[in-house]
């Protein structure tokens, strides 16, 4: 926190980075239901994530005083609720089977992924830097029900549910969601063990 | 106020764009999608040359219109050792379905192999084994890549190299009326309601039916 410019530089290099690994290797990422699933689109999430959080780091002045409560400004995203409200749809959409096949064969869908998931990503970092540990909680939780559902669903059945993947392959995207329904809840819990300890003991 | 018309804002964009990806509620997968598709819309077959088992080379969708019958259409590749032979048995059930309700001035079946390799002895042993009827049951190859893309294309096929040199592919019963429109697909577990939907497609049209 000593140099922030320093900072804003190592977030926008993760940043570029994560869109570079995604777009760059586009096609045998997608060759994969797995990898276009659990790598790329998660990559192009991060990358908007990591650029927020860089813009963020740029900019110091705008954090209040420390010690002071903060308190979230009366703004469109209050509390970040409508941000990951949105997030939340954004994500339940990309588990459906049909946009990772729409993906390959519909411009929209592409052009939706490559440009509507980084920007859903700064949204996503921009929500949870408003929110506080309850509708985190709530919205992290809603998520990882979803995924470990649909995971279970695609491992499930006796059928291929996208035409451009294999079998072999749905299942093992439905065993990484499945494990994203329980690393990304450890992930956070380990993060915030702070304001969760401090929200269970007040 | 502000946040609530943000919240009403992001709730329907993202009901919206789930709205079109499901068009609106209704599939969740291609497959699904690609049947409801062409259900309300049929689509016209275009020209594509194809190589018939006894060596015959012919347009398929000249040949579709030319014949005046119905055709159910399916795809397939005759190395293939898994969905193929359940496609086959199911397809060799109708035709005996066809012959013993004598259909067959009505109906036919059509086997396209979307495999380059499959050459038209490879096709005549496949019609043995799978103990076609010629005139009942016919089977093509497509001959120019780009001609069977695009054809593949239009009956929303998706072939997928899997290992062994096999190819994963979605597989359906589809309907296809004698202008040479595809009408309607039909799930391989369904193999009854597509002679039905065949059958009402070739019938004459009667006095005061609507």
């Amino acid at each position: 926190m000593k140099n922030p410019g320093r900072l804003a530089w190592f977030w926008w290099i993760a940043a570029l980075a994560c869109l570079g690994l995604a777009v760059g290797p586009r096609a045998p990422l997608t060759a994969l239901m797995s990898l276009h699933m659990l790598v790329q689109i998660p990559l192009l999430v991060l990358a908007g994530l990591f650029a927020e959080q860089a813009w963020r780091a740029g900019r110091p002045s705008q954090d209040p005083a420390p010690g002071a409560r903060p308190r979230p400004a009366w703004s469109y995203n209050e509390y970040g609720v409508p941000g990951l409200l949105l997030v939340s749809l954004v994500g339940a959409g990309w588990m459906v089977p049909k946009a990772l096949d729409d993906a390959l064969t519909d411009w929209r869908v592409a052009a939706f992924k490559y440009l509507g998931l980084p920007v859903c990503g700064w949204v996503l970092r921009a929500s949870l830097r408003r929110s506080n540990v309850v509708i985190k909680l709530f919205f992290l939780g809603n998520f990882c029900w979803m995924s470990a559902i649909v995971g279970m669903i695609y491992l499930d059945q006796p059928v291929r549910l996208c035409n451009a993947y294999l079998q072999d392959d749905q299942d093992w995207s439905g065993r990484g969601l499945i494990a994203l329904a329980i690393v990304l809840p450890s992930c956070w819990l380990l993060a915030e063990l702070k304001p969760v300890w401090r929200f269970l003991n007040r | 106020m502000r946040w609530i018309l943000a919240l009403a804002l992001a709730l329907a964009a993202g009901l919206g764009s789930l709205y079109g990806l499901t068009g609106g509620f209704t599939v969740l997968t291609a497959e699904a999608a690609r049947r409801q598709d062409v259900a309300r819309h049929p689509r016209a077959i275009p020209a594509a040359e194809v190589l018939a088992e006894d060596g015959r080379v012919l347009d398929l969708g000249q040949d579709l219109r030319r014949d005046g019958r119905v055709a159910i259409v399916n795809f397939f590749y005759t190395r293939c050792l898994s969905l193929c032979l359940a496609q086959g048995s199911l397809t060799e059930r109708l035709q005996q379905a066809i012959e013993a309700r004598g259909l067959r001035d009505r109906i036919r079946l059509i086997s396209i192999s979307f495999d380059a390799r499959d050459r038209a002895p490879d096709l005549a042993r496949y019609a043995a084994r799978m103990g076609a009827t010629p005139g009942v049951w016919q089977f093509l190859s497509f001959t120019r890549p780009a001609q069977r893309d695009a054809a593949l294309d239009l009956f929303g096929i998706t072939v997928v190299p899997a290992p062994l040199g096999e190819f994963e592919h979605n597989a359906a019963f589809h309907v296809v009326t004698p202008d040479g429109r595809l009408a309607r697909i039909f799930d391989l577990d369904d193999p009854g309601l597509a002679l039905s939907a065949a059958e009402s497609l070739s019938a004459p049209p009667t006095k005061g039916a609507r």
